[in-house]
């Protein structure tokens, strides 16, 4: 499941530090709003929460970086660019591959094979 | 085995110089990845899914030799993105040859014969071309049609012109034994000099999910498809690492052995999961918990990965660790028997 348009509330229930660890593993942009409300948008590539002062790093829309950012500095993060990793373009090719060989075994009159193997 | 005379002497020297400098990790391939962009979307593949203003960065070729002198391994491996795209793949690898660094230029080859003018063939640097099996597998693979043909006309120019190629295959759960035994003929009589194999590792960021390896099937799938090895292959890499592809060895993963730099920094733990950077080489050694990685550590991401990258270093390891292991590679090497 995508995190793409989530926006999470943090909260009891929902900690910063969570937040970031979804936006690290998220493959998009996301808007980080910092503690004095101003926003960047960027891709947040790392983040150590095992230093005195935990930070992110992160590019920002144009490429510029790497920026570094205190979580005592972030509000939250928006999750409101495109996933990169949620497209199915794998299933999406074998579909292709699939129907051209049906309509290619349509025209010649013969059965598709099921396996494109052979096996 | 394929592997030159003066590659193997290179490696030896710089394993047996650890081990009596009594260093317990220590890199052995550098893989460096100037870019994530690529002119291709791979099924298997978990590198290139990111927003268009990280694909459009590459490193500076500064930026990339100061990563080789800062790790010192022997050799350095450039996969990416595909390298190619790279604007300054000439210079970079120039570079690395000029330093003796044994470079193996991962490529899926569709734009290599309209760019083997940049390059001057040397003992230090290999083509490695990524061929995941015969024709319909490959382009299957790779989500592309002709891409195999494409590649096979460039390896016949690239060998031509007297560069090293060899070929890296990544193995799949629908893999056919029998298949691969025909396309290991087959780029045998292409004329490369070797063949690298591994099983996939299942990316969670890759498109494909289904397909990827499990540690038995990876032992039935590497048995069937290796057990009687035909004189005339040719494999460009450990031939423990093989056996062990095979369930003859019982090695856990050293990820050090493998490091990778990329655009974000020095990528903890390994070349396959993205756990953070350290920004500099020694940072990465000295801060990253490697007792939580590794088959044997319990980690769930590492309990079916048999991946060269996170195995190839050990069985090279393994070799230089007794007589006993010396004495089976020396006659893995010389009988072709796996």
């Amino acid at each position: 499941m995508s995190l793409e348009g989530y926006v999470p509330e943090i909260g009891p229930h929902l900690t910063l530090a969570e937040v970031i660890e979804f936006a690290f593993d998220y493959r998009g942009n996301t808007t980080i709003v910092k503690a004095d409300g101003t926003e960047v948008v960027g891709y947040v590539f790392n983040r150590n929460d095992l230093v005195p002062e935990p930070f992110i790093q992160f590019f920002d829309e144009k490429g510029d970086g790497p920026f570094t950012l205190p979580y005592s500095g972030i509000a939250t993060i928006r999750f409101t660019g495109k996933d990169m990793a949620a497209g199915n373009s794998w299933k999406a090719w074998l579909e292709r591959k699939e129907k051209e060989k049906a309509g290619a075994a349509s025209a010649s009159g013969i059965d598709p094979d099921p396996d494109p193997h052979g096996r | 085995m394929s592997v030159p005379v003066s590659q193997m002497f290179t490696v030896a020297s710089y394993v047996i110089r650890q081990k009596l400098a009594g260093r317990k990790r220590y890199p052995l391939v550098l893989m460096l990845e100037p870019l994530f962009r690529c002119n291709l979307a791979c099924a298997g593949c978990g590198k290139i899914q990111y927003p268009a203003q990280i694909l459009r960065k590459h490193l500076s070729v500064e930026a990339c030799l100061g990563a080789v002198e800062e790790c010192g391994a022997p050799i350095v491996s450039i996969p990416g993105g595909e390298p190619l795209m790279y604007p300054d793949i000439d210079r970079l690898a120039t570079e690395l040859v000029g330093r003796k660094k044994y470079v193996y230029l991962c490529t899926n080859a569709i734009l290599l014969e309209e760019k083997l003018d940049l390059f001057t063939p040397s003992r230090y640097l290999t083509f490695s071309i990524h061929m995941d099996g015969l024709k319909d597998d490959h382009d299957e693979s790779v989500c592309r049609d002709g891409v195999y043909d494409q590649a096979v006309g460039a390896i016949r120019a690239a060998l031509q012109r007297g560069f090293r190629v060899t070929t890296n295959t990544t193995l799949f759960d629908n893999a056919s034994p029998l298949r691969m035994r025909q396309f290991f003929d087959e780029m045998m009589d292409l004329g490369v000099e070797g063949m690298m194999l591994s099983p996939g590792y299942s990316y969670s960021k890759a498109p494909d999910q289904e397909h990827f390896l499990r540690r038995t099937r990876t032992h039935q799938l590497f048995s069937e498809m290796l057990r009687h090895p035909k004189k005339g292959w040719k494999f460009n890499q450990s031939p423990l690492f093989l056996r062990f592809l095979m369930g003859k060895h019982d090695y856990d993963c050293t990820p050090w052995g493998n490091p990778t730099f990329n655009l974000f920094g020095w990528q903890r733990p390994c070349y396959l999961l993205q756990e953070g950077y350290a920004p500099t080489f020694r940072e990465l050694m000295e801060t990253t918990p490697w007792e939580r990685y590794g088959r044997h550590s319990g980690n769930e991401k590492c309990q079916d990965c048999m991946v060269h990258c996170g195995y190839e270093a050990t069985a090279v390891d393994h070799t230089f660790s007794s007589l006993r292991a010396l004495g089976e590679t020396a006659v893995v090497t010389l009988t072709g028997k796996l």
